[in-house]
């Protein structure tokens, strides 16, 4: 099997109406007291401006201190906010390896509230990990898969 | 999370049809001694020692000595390697997005 010969970038992509304004929910994502309610980490050092460096304090593992590093990558007020969440050290596989990702937040008014859609981008794949995750019913379905993908 | 075995070990453990079948087996009981799991593999039990091997060197299946018998159960965080930084934030951001919701709520009633 070359599972780690080939590789892909993947993304988790989140999108979902709230019955809220988008000037309501803008304030949710880039101001760092709320932030820090809802992502249940406090960025620390964050400012919403393009070029601003900022934090988040996660769990450590192996070689990597658990600190994720962010750059804001974009502002547009109340419709997109981008930043970049990097983080991992090369010594760990699974949670901890090394991350260079993107987040983006894009509001649209929709009728009934604002429609939020949240994409975490440039998560890089050993090519057949991709079916060991959208799974519907946990790990001992996912393990029933692997005959299929590993063409056993 | 515990990380000893790399995905490719834990890829190599579960490729086997037979070795995923003892591992299912013993992941959907508590706990399973050898001889049961002979008895409905349809392979010599040498052959299932053999996978258990196999299966406890990836990380995938812990043992418990019992007088003369060994029961074998599944250590699901074994899977770790397969559970990437992806499994983890698409758990994550669905539980902020939970979060976001109940929040705004309270600032937006």
């Amino acid at each position: 099997m070359n599972v780690t010969v080939q590789t892909r970038t993947e993304e988790i992509v989140i999108d979902e109406l709230f019955p809220h304004a988008p000037e309501t929910i803008w304030k949710t994502l880039t101001s760092s007291e709320l932030m820090g309610k809802w992502v249940r980490m406090a960025p620390s050092g964050f400012e919403p401006v393009v070029g601003n460096h900022f934090t988040y304090q996660t769990t450590p593992a192996g070689g990597w201190d658990g600190v994720i590093h962010c750059e804001v990558l974009e502002v547009i007020p109340n419709q997109l906010f981008r930043y970049s969440w990097r983080g991992g050290h090369e010594s760990n596989v699974g949670y901890g390896a090394p991350l260079d990702t993107i987040v983006t937040f894009t509001l649209a008014r929709a009728e009934g509230g604002t429609r939020l859609r949240m994409v975490h981008s440039g998560f890089v794949l050993p090519r057949n990990e991709t079916a060991y995750r959208n799974m519907s019913g946990g790990w001992t379905n996912a393990v029933e898969r692997i005959g299929a993908i590993s063409g056993s | 999370m515990i990380q000893t075995a790399s995905i490719d070990d834990v890829m190599r453990a579960l490729a086997d049809p037979t070795r995923r079948a003892v591992f299912e087996r013993i992941a959907r009981s508590k706990e399973v001694n050898v001889g049961e799991l002979t008895r409905r593999s349809g392979v010599t039990q040498g052959a299932i020692s053999q996978h258990l091997r196999t299966l406890k060197r990836a990380g995938l299946v812990a043992e418990r000595p019992e007088g003369r018998n060994v029961f074998y159960s599944a250590k699901p965080e074994g899977l770790g390697p397969l559970f990437d930084w992806m499994s983890h934030y698409d758990a994550f951001w669905r539980e902020r997005f939970a979060n976001l919701r109940t929040l705004l709520k309270e600032i937006d009633p």
